[in-house]
């Protein structure tokens, strides 16, 4: 029997269940010392002096701009290092010299314990000279408007920076015009999309030890261990040998450790200052200014024949990214992508994209990289086009989708690949039958005081950034995979995983391929040292190409094994069985048809060691050639309380189509969770921030007082950084677990490791789309901006009772 | 150590003596002390990562002042597994049903898990849901978690009965 498809205890269970699992704060050196951060008190504000010399006399060692610099000048850089250096924005620096939102660090201290650090951070002086902040991204983009930057790079190249605007992009294909020409009826609609904060569990955090050859081990919050130490090398012109990112356990990361963290280049550089170790690691309220997902404003426009074939169509998307650049390009780039790829749209698609510089919290990746945001205004305007045209929700998206076949950018414009596996039909008519749809009803026929209504939406996300031709972003993998002389198995990988499972997927992929027990595999502990590049564990591809390289190299350790073990039998290694023996819990080799003749995988190993043949071992990088999407579906029904605005969900279907399944709980524990921060961004989460102080060509509406305890300062966060303020889901939020209802299509990814595609970001995609089209259905109200709060139905439904 | 206090106290049944200044949380004095296994998540009561058992009973250690854990006794998920039949149990069925992902939340919630089962909790998923609320999961959904709690409840009821 094969362990692809069947529930294993996760290989790092016990640790996680006993609190032996250790993350980067549990990191201890003797030693040590605990760095804080000097954060920015406004905005937008030239730093001017910081004087450091009472912090010092207090024993402290403290890091400013100037200490940054290399040859007189500051590295320039771009945390995000999964485009290639041609597509990558850079403009920031280990510190600044100019704060650019409320709480941007702009100087480290660090001293023998936490408190004493506190206390020497307050004895610094720091001389500002302030600018006043703009807060809203169109405002940003008007005359007279504050600049926060004159210059940034791409690549090699410097550019200027005009009224704000970091990034646009223009990416059309077919004939727009004339699609909309061919059009029975054109629709448009705006849509927007709030802030909102990870809230991953593990602060961002990082600890630094120097070593005596003057090089620094490190162990940090990262999705990628080679990305942390290859920017850590440029900023600290450091040679990669002397700098070891370790592998350790992420509490949670959702996009937000993609990019290298703000305080990893600051907590090394401040060590190799001190030349002790050091530890820095974020508050909850410090990570809440860390990093935040994209806010969006969409304009959409669809035309349609009166047949159901949509004939093109138009996105807009202006994006606030805040105070730096964590890569806006590609993210426009995808967004392109994540909407060229829903529907066919008679080959006629438009794309207009501008990504602006505002004095906040910069936004990074965030499960999905645009695709939630994308997806909510393309389903919402599909559920809008079928109800306004008479159509049936479901036929006409079975009419318009893109599937196998059809072409599919996995990220962005110059990634793409031809769609080979595909669950979206099965999910639509199979869950249409499951969650009785054709029962569901017009709002116009619903009455009473809770209304019950079902909504659906579609969508996916890329299974990785590979691709038949280099593109945009980087994409490879690499393993290092070794038989053991007793037959038992070391996998060493660099590949994260960031709680999904990946590495339970890898273990399996070889324990298939070399037919050993997957108890006798084992995942070592590793860092950039002792592995070669993987690029990150974003953009759902720990699977697929973690997973696929570790495939590769598995099937080339195994072609070692055949021909060792042909050697000892005296056979062509292709006339060879490898199989699994679970009597023997070992794998064994035999001559086909000859079973009496076999030897174990462990004597194979262990002669191949004693006769000095070598061991049974390969290291290798792969890339993989495609991009496949994984397709996921939401049904929805919504229970919406005319009373008091309220919205519950009283049941859910979730169809994810991940090729083959190889852990079936965790892949369900991917849609669950998924759904649960798919519930949050669509009913409560918004990041909302006083914003009085900023620049307006508009005269200032009389501002709505703010209701706190506490004053709150300009650019400040309404919830103070405090999760208490921030309403996340608890266990009692979430649908009953009975009335969750997960399944998964029969699709198999043929290029993928076992018929395996990814899954993680495509879990989120379409639940927006399908909880706001069932709110919808039950009250006939639709909703154009997240979050959908019980005041702003209360409000909507009021407003609509007085017309 | 100069201003800080010096507090007795059991922590996973060892007796020890240590020092910590007055404002310290346990939460911190726990982790200054090397007891890594209590995860620190936002140091404001909120997300329950740091949730011990304080005289057997589950307390977020970030909002208890370390100084009034004097004389008193602390378990962190260290000194239950292994030790505690409820929480091996309650381990052995998170891991069966998936209920982990990051693993951050995971020793909490079963440390308020084996409270909610301690106090007579019945095998009801939305008593437990409630239960289990104080303890924030940002992976998982909850949903395998109260399956994991669930099954454990549903197997004590039936022990008694039985």
């Amino acid at each position: 029997m094969t362990v692809i498809g069947t529930d294993v205890a996760r290989l790092d269970g016990i640790a996680k269940l006993t609190g032996k699992q250790q993350y980067t704060g549990d990191i201890l050196i003797p030693g040590m010392m605990h760095a804080v951060l000097l954060r920015s008190p406004h905005p937008h504000a030239e730093i001017i002096k910081i004087d450091t010399s009472e912090a010092e006399k207090m024993g402290a060692v403290c890091l400013t701009y100037d200490d940054i610099l290399i040859n007189g000048q500051a590295v320039v850089y771009n945390e995000r290092s999964v485009s290639v250096p041609a597509a990558t924005y850079r403009d920031r620096t280990i510190l600044p010299n100019k704060a650019r939102h409320l709480y941007e660090p702009i100087a480290a201290v660090a001293a023998d314990t936490e408190e004493l650090a506190y206390k020497a951070l307050q004895a610094v002086k720091v001389e500002y000279r302030v600018l006043q902040p703009v807060y809203d991204p169109q405002e940003a983009m008007e005359e007279g408007a504050p600049q926060l930057y004159d210059k940034v790079y791409l690549g090699d190249k410097e550019v200027d920076i005009c009224n704000n605007i970091g990034v646009s992009r223009n990416i059309s294909q077919g004939d727009v015009e004339a699609g909309f020409a061919r059009a029975d009826r054109i629709f448009e609609q705006d849509f927007e999309l709030p802030r909102i904060y990870h809230a991953q569990l593990e602060t961002k955090g990082c600890v630094v030890a120097p070593e005596p050859d003057g090089g620094i081990t490190v162990w940090a919050t990262a999705q990628s261990i080679h990305g942390n130490r290859q920017l850590l090398g440029r900023a600290l012109n450091l040679p990669l040998s002397k700098i070891n990112v370790k592998k350790i356990a992420i509490g949670g990361a959702f996009g937000s450790s993609i990019q290298v963290n703000t305080v990893t280049p600051i907590c090394a550089a401040l060590a190799l200052k001190a030349r002790r170790p050091v530890k820095l690691i974020s508050s909850r309220e410090e990570d809440f200014y860390s990093h935040q997902k994209y806010p969006v404003r969409f304009h959409v426009k669809m035309g349609v024949t009166n047949e159901g074939m949509i004939t093109a169509a138009e996105l807009s998307a202006l994006v606030d990214f805040g105070a730096h650049q964590v890569q806006p390009l590609p993210f426009l780039g995808c967004v392109a992508g994540w909407f060229a790829s829903l529907y066919q749209y008679g080959g006629n698609i438009g794309f207009h994209g501008t990504a602006v510089y505002t004095n906040k919290t910069p936004c990074c990746a965030m499960q999905g990289y645009g695709n939630p945001q994308t997806n909510f205004a393309i389903e919402s305007m599909i559920d809008i086009i079928s109800g306004e045209m008479g159509f049936d929700a479901i036929e006409f998206r079975l009419k318009n989708y893109r599937g196998v076949g059809h072409e599919f950018w996995g990220q962005g414009p110059t990634i793409r690949t031809i769609i080979k596996s595909c669950g979206v039909e099965e999910s639509l008519l199979k869950g249409r039958e499951i969650m009785g749809w054709s029962g569901r009803g017009r709002h116009t026929d619903k009455q009473g005081r809770i209304r019950h209504g079902l909504g659906v939406a579609r969508g996916f996300h890329t299974s990785g950034t590979g691709g038949p031709k280099e593109g945009e972003v980087i994409d490879y993998s690499s393993a290092f995979i070794k038989i053991n002389e007793d037959g038992s198995v070391d996998v060493v990988t660099p590949v994260m995983d960031l709680g999904g499972g990946t590495w339970d997927a890898i273990a399996k992929f070889v324990s298939e391929v070399l037919q050993v027990p997957l108890q006798r595999v084992g995942l070592s502990p590793t860092d950039t040292k002792s592995t070669a590049y993987d690029v990150c564990t974003h953009a759902t591809r720990g699977v697929y190409c973690g997973g696929g390289a570790a495939y590769h190299v598995a099937l080339e350790v195994r072609k070692k094994l055949l021909e060792t073990a042909g050697r000892l039998l005296n056979e062509h290694a292709e006339n060879l069985e490898l199989v699994r023996d679970d009597d023997l819990g070992q794998g064994v080799v035999y001559v086909k048809g000859l079973r009496d003749n076999q030897m174990t995988v462990g004597e194979i190993a262990r002669q191949a060691q004693i006769n000095s043949w070598g061991t049974l071992q390969y290291a290798g990088s792969y890339r993989q050639k495609n991009c496949p999407p994984c397709f996921t579906t939401h049904f929805v029904e919504v229970a919406v309380d005319t009373l008091t605005g309220e919205i519950t969900i009283p049941k859910v279907l979730i169809y994810g189509d991940c090729g083959t399944v190889v852990n079936p709980e965790l892949f369900g524990g991917q849609l669950i969770g998924s759904f649960g921060r798919g519930m949050a961004y669509t009913l409560y989460e918004n990041l909302t921030m006083n914003e009085e102080g900023g620049f307006t060509t508009k005269p200032q509406a009389a501002s709505e007082p703010i209701y706190t305890s506490q004053p709150v300062k300009d650019g400040e966060l309404l919830n103070h950084g405090a999760l208490a303020d921030y309403k996340l889901p608890t266990s009692s939020e979430m649908p009953l677990i009975e009335n969750v209802l997960v399944r998964h299509t029969d699709t198999y990814e043929p290029t993928g490791p076992f018929g395996a595609k990814g899954i993680a970001e495509s879990a989120i995609a379409s639940v927006q789309a399908a909880i706001a089209n069932a709110i919808y259905n039950a009250i006939g109200i639709r909703f154009y901006r997240l979050p959908i709060t019980p005041e702003i139905v209360l409000q909507a439904i009021q407003k609509k009772a007085v017309k | 150590m100069s201003g800080t206090l010096q507090i007795s106290l059991k922590i996973n049944g060892e007796s020890r003596v240590l020092h910590t200044a007055a404002h310290s949380s346990l939460l911190n004095l726990l982790r200054d002390n090397g007891y890594f296994d209590v995860k620190c998540g936002c140091e404001q009561g909120d997300c329950g990562a740091c949730t011990v058992l304080l005289d057997g009973i589950a307390v977020k250690s970030c909002v208890i002042l370390a100084m009034n854990c004097d004389g008193h006794e602390v378990r962190t998920i260290k000194g239950l597994g292994g030790h505690d039949r409820l929480t091996s149990r309650l381990q052995k069925a998170f891991v069966e049903h998936g209920a982990i992902q990051c693993g951050f939340c995971t020793p909490g919630m079963i440390i308020a898990a084996g409270d909610y089962l301690r106090h007579d909790g019945r095998a009801d998923r939305e008593q437990i849901r409630r239960a289990m609320s104080g303890n924030l999961c940002r992976c998982t959904g909850y949903q395998k978690i109260i399956d994991a709690v669930y099954e454990v409840a549903a197997e004590l009821e039936s022990e008694v009965c039985g």
